[in-house]
């Protein structure tokens, strides 16, 4: 049911990286899983469907400054920070 | 009759000066060092005493003290605490220390609550058995050997090894409500929309709710009012949670209080959990209640929606984990794109992989429709079902768990055997319906056994009163407190 | 074989509020990296957004302002993509249940270009690529943006600097945004394909995007079509890419970033809840826009007696267009103020920015005190000129260059007796007048000018002149 191809595209998808063993161990138990919630397939689900499971609407913020976080803590999690800003090597 | 609860001992006991709070905190954080239960991931045992301190002065001074105020608690690990580690199991949060608090420590705080640690858990609260931590399962108190059931299993596991007077776990397909089974304890999920999820490091978030833990229905009802009200943070949260008050409904008569009993929920269970169930619903009958079975058959299609609804929110939720703003990061890389994958990689454990995958699977274009989609509207379904149960039944009444604690490393031959055990508590979670679990019985491994209440939309006061009447005409038979921890 | 240009517009807009769409962090431009930063912003754990009223506001002013239909019910969505200047690694905006659909923006050739929606997202943070590693600022991230997305009805560059620039002027006119291109506050992706004229059938497009300059978005189309068509001669195929407009080069290019098709995989956030509108709602923010530019260009056309090229100087910027009707007033001809304004006020102004803001030292009853002088012929208009360049200098009155006395104008009597000195003392001028030279007259003329100090009404005076010659 679900093919190697299958993993490839859903990993890429969630940037997760798969050695070869994990990628076959991923096959088998995605396709289970998948088994398991296709039995939502055979229910009938010709009816209106419900809009929104939360009957709160319109959940509004008024349009004033709420001081920003200062800047050592916003950078505090963070590996490498440079000059107040978040740093990514290219490669290391 | 003397009140059980747990939260009323220690306040009587904090008045009384019998115990400062700081002796009754140092005993609680020498337990905790001495335990085997593997139910802290980290210990706050600087700021616990501080804590117990300022109650101590408070004390001193003559000034009253509320019923929250010094109790020595635990909030399970994916709750955000300001500068303490919050990890949520998960080797890629390993050193993470939020710089803000979740709305409901904020509550806790402000009344002087005593933070003894932050608690183990399924990582990320994918699972049923505590066991996907990156630090292992928690253990059950009432048999070392056998699971304290997940996610929150490091709450329950506390609570009931009495090493926590009360704790905060959180519930997306039952994960309050089970390891509290599997521990003999009351676990409470609320509505959904009553208590603030801002500050919850996000599983599914239209599922998600924090809910107390705790050894009896009072401790829960008290902790609950502190909680439940309505949070500008939070966009979810609906203010008809600013009028749920429950410890004040919990003395009335159940006389007259129609019962369902919904049949599908008892097929496949263990023999001695429907027995226990039974026995459960005699109490009942002797306290006048109306009891009638039912049936629901839309509930059969709530697991297999629960795994594409959650999952989907979750593979969303976790994409922001790619170490560039916190977190594990991984050491060697040729370019960011490697980088973000091997980051996660590393970080994640298999249960969160695999979910996240399926989860990328049913939101991708040509699965959409028939897996996201259709879940939605099977969601719609089974919500509409429990809205018609409500028109005749005011409870609903069910086991919390199919099956009592199983063995710790109990395998599995595919993920989704797993799954199986959350068929009780996930409909609950589907339609955002208040679910309370409470102990009415053991089974012959001596092993708590536990029912479900579950009401309408914003009926905690009800499904609390009717777990309370039940504690009550059972004279507290099912809580066994197991000889470890501390005695209060 | 002759070839049809087809372009789509999606136009992002930076919208003019305090804070960011969804938290409270300030919305400005220029601050040090990551000042303007919460937990909510940078993605970390446990956040969730909560939704700017203001942001709803002014994207229903957007699409009342296009003629669109205003939606309802809305919702938002995730549109969920890995990069590392988007925080939470998923973009919250709109997809299946935008806040508005279906206007049109009018072009003056009468031509609608059809808008498909306008929806609400957040901007991601900015990304700056040092040689060995990539910087990144959030302060961007959050920022409120409105998307507006036209069909594929634009034929030419001509018309989409049109549309562009129509957009911008009806945006600031709403208050929606200050649409500064070069501020980034508003920038533009082209979907642009060619295909045979009185095809049917549109042919393969490819996307230019992050135009910041109309100009150079006027260029990279028409390159751009003159590519396709190249491609297309050469009996090739146009490829569906990604480009940007290399500037120095004047040429489009691949953008280097990998071409994979994006699956978004998008859902409704489930942090968010719907938005849910009445028409009171909607009327009550229709009744707080100010009159669009198009139906003031009509009304001073049709109505003030304004020319179409001076209505058109005057609408391009609310802030002129505001100053002149408040300075027309109680003016009867308001083309005096029109031509003040269009002459000697934008002379004396230096940038183009500086006319947009028009934050000139006088004020509009200023003006209008001075243009009713000249309506009610108490000054004439050279002195009036003399008296604005003034009055733009010191910021001051009327009253302080011309006398109450001087105010008065000139009267009947005095013309009368200043026209007939003026006969009387230039008797060889007036001769030659007669004999046929008509410049003799304006020399009379100015002469009594000149006594007048410039209150009378220069043909007025003429008149007389020639009146009492006659009779003489």
């Amino acid at each position: 049911m679900i093919t190697k191809k299958d993993i490839m595209e859903i990993s890429s998808l969630s940037k997760l990286y798969l050695s070869e063993n994990e990628i076959n161990t991923a096959i088998n138990d995605i396709s289970s899983m998948v088994k398991f919630v296709s039995q939502v397939n055979s229910v009938d689900a010709s009816f209106e469907p419900l809009e929104s499971i939360n009957e709160v609407t319109n959940s509004f913020r008024d349009d004033k400054i709420v001081n920003s976080f200062p800047r050592e803590e916003v950078l505090e999690n963070a590996q490498g920070g440079k000059e107040g800003f978040f740093c990514v090597e290219k490669a290391r | 009759m003397c009140s059980r609860s747990v939260i009323k001992k220690i306040n009587k006991l904090l008045l009384s000066k019998e115990l400062s709070c700081k002796e009754l905190t140092e005993n609680y954080l020498n337990q905790i060092s001495s335990s085997s239960l593997n139910a802290y991931i980290t210990v706050c045992k600087d700021k616990a005493l501080k804590s117990a301190e300022k109650v101590d002065e408070k004390i001193r001074s003559g000034e009253k003290l509320e019923l929250l105020e010094g109790i020595p608690m635990t909030l399970k690990d994916n709750i955000s605490t300001k500068a303490i580690e919050t990890t949520c199991g998960s080797r890629i949060l390993k050193g993470y220390k939020p710089i803000y608090n979740a709305t409901v420590w904020n509550t806790l705080k402000s009344k002087n609550s005593v933070l003894l640690g932050k608690t183990n858990m399924d990582e990320f609260a994918m699972g049923s058995s505590c066991e996907t931590s990156f630090i292992g399962g928690a253990k059950n108190p009432h048999n070392l050997n056998y699971v304290s059931g997940g996610s929150s299993g490091g709450v329950a596991s506390a609570v009931a090894g009495n090493i926590a007077a009360y704790g905060l776990g959180s519930d997306t397909g039952g994960s309050v409500r089970q390891p509290s089974s599997f521990c003999g304890l009351v676990g409470l999920k609320p509505t959904y929309g009553s208590v603030s999820r801002y500050g919850l490091v996000a599983y599914a978030s239209s599922f998600d709710q924090i809910g107390p833990i705790a050894k009896t229905v009072e401790d829960a009802a008290i902790v609950f009012d502190e909680i439940a009200k309505y949070d500008p943070l939070d966009s979810t949260s609906n203010p008809k949670a600013n009028s749920l008050k429950t410890y004040e409904s919990l003395t009335k008569s159940v006389k007259g209080l129609k019962i369902g009993i919904p049949k599908e929920y008892y097929d496949g269970i263990d023999e001695e959990v429907r027995k226990s169930l039974e026995k459960a619903l005699e109490h009942y009958k002797s306290l006048g209640c109306e009891i009638k079975e039912f049936s629901i058959p839309e509930v059969k299609a709530a697991l297999p929606v629960y795994y594409i609804l959650a999952c989907a929110e979750a593979s969303s939720n976790l994409s922001r984990f790619d170490g560039i703003r916190y977190g594990y990061k991984t050491s060697h890389y040729t370019d960011v794109n490697e980088m973000i994958s091997k980051t996660r990689s590393e970080g994640f454990g298999a249960e969160v992989k695999r979910r996240i995958l399926l989860g990328n699977y049913v939101l991708s274009s040509g699965y959409y429709d028939a897996y996201y989609k259709k879940a939605q509207n099977l969601r719609g379904l089974i919500s509409r079902a429990f809205d018609k149960a409500f028109n005749t039944f005011d409870i609903l009444l069910t086991p919390t768990s199919p099956v009592t604690a199983f063995p710790a490393n109990k395998k599995y031959s595919s993920p989704d055997e797993a799954y199986l055990c959350d068929i009780c508590t996930v409909p609950v979670n589907i339609a955002g319906l208040p679910g309370v679990s409470i102990p009415c019985g053991f089974d012959s491994n001596d092993l708590p056994i536990g029912m479900q209440l579950i009401g309408k939309k914003f009926s905690e006061a009800k499904i609390l009163n009717a777990a309370h009447q039940f504690e009550l005409v059972t004279n507290f038979n099912y809580i066994k407190t197991p000889s470890m921890g501390v005695k209060i | 074989m002759k070839y049809e240009l087809v372009v789509g517009l999606e136009t992002h807009v930076e919208l003019a509020t305090k804070t960011k769409i969804f938290c409270s962090c300030a919305n400005d431009f220029g601050a040090s990296p990551n000042t303007h930063c919460c937990p909510i912003c940078i993605g970390h754990p446990g956040t969730l957004p909560k939704i700017n009223r203001e942001v709803v506001n002014l994207a229903i002013k957007a699409g009342l302002a296009t003629n669109c239909t205003i939606n309802f019910r809305s919702k938002m969505d995730r549109k969920n993509y890995v990069y590392p200047d988007l925080a939470k690694a998923y973009q919250i905006s709109q997809y299946d249940l935008p806040i508005c659909k279906n206007g049109y923006i009018e072009l003056s050739s009468g031509k609608k270009i059809r808008i498909n929606r306008i929806h609400m997202e957040e901007d991601a943070g900015k990304l700056a690529y040092k040689p060995s590693e990539i910087y990144i600022d959030y302060n961007r991230g959050g920022v409120p943006l409105i998307e507006i997305v036209t069909e594929p009805d634009i034929s030419s560059s001509e018309e989409a600097k049109e549309y562009v620039e129509k957009l911008q002027n009806i945006l600031r006119y709403a208050g929606v945004s200050d649409c500064k291109m070069q501020e980034g506050s508003m920038r533009c992706d082209v979907n642009i394909s060619v295909k045979p004229f009185g095809s049917n059938s549109l042919g393969t497009r490819t996307e230019i995007k992050n135009m910041n300059s109309v100009t150079f978005m006027t260029k990279a189309i028409d390159y751009e079509y003159e590519r396709q068509i190249d491609v297309l001669e050469d009996g090739g195929k146009v490829v569906q890419q990604t480009l940007r407009y290399n500037e120095s080069k004047s040429s489009t290019e691949s953008m280097r970033e990998k071409e994979d098709a994006h699956d978004y995989r998008y859902f409704g956030d489930p942090d968010l809840v719907e938005i849910i509108l009445s028409s009171e709602d909607v009327e009550k923010i229709k009744k707080s826009l100010p009159e669009m530019p198009e139906s003031r260009f009509k009304r001073y056309t049709e109505t003030l007696g304004i020319s179409e090229a001076d209505a058109d100087l005057l609408t391009k910027y609310k802030n002129v267009a505001d100053f002149f009707e408040a300075a027309s007033k109680e003016i009867k001809s308001p083309k005096i103020v029109s031509n003040f304004i269009i002459g000697e006020i934008f002379r004396s102004i230096e940038t183009e920015s500086e006319k947009e803001n028009f934050d000139i030292s006088i004020t509009p009853v200023q003006l209008e005190e001075l243009v009713k002088l000249v309506e009610l012929n108490k000054i004439n208009m050279n002195l009036a000129k003399k008296t604005l360049a003034k009055m733009l200098k010191t910021g001051k009155g009327v009253g302080e260059f011309i006398s109450e006395s001087d105010m008065q104008g000139i009267s009947k009597e005095e013309v009368e007796r200043l026209c007939k000195d003026a006969v009387k003392n230039n008797e060889s001028a007036v001769k030659d007048y007669v004999s046929g030279k008509e410049k003799a007259l304006k020399a009379i003329l100015g002469s009594v000018m000149r006594q007048t100090k410039g209150r009378g009404n220069a043909q007025e005076i003429e008149k007389k002149l020639v009146e009492l010659i006659k009779n003489t």
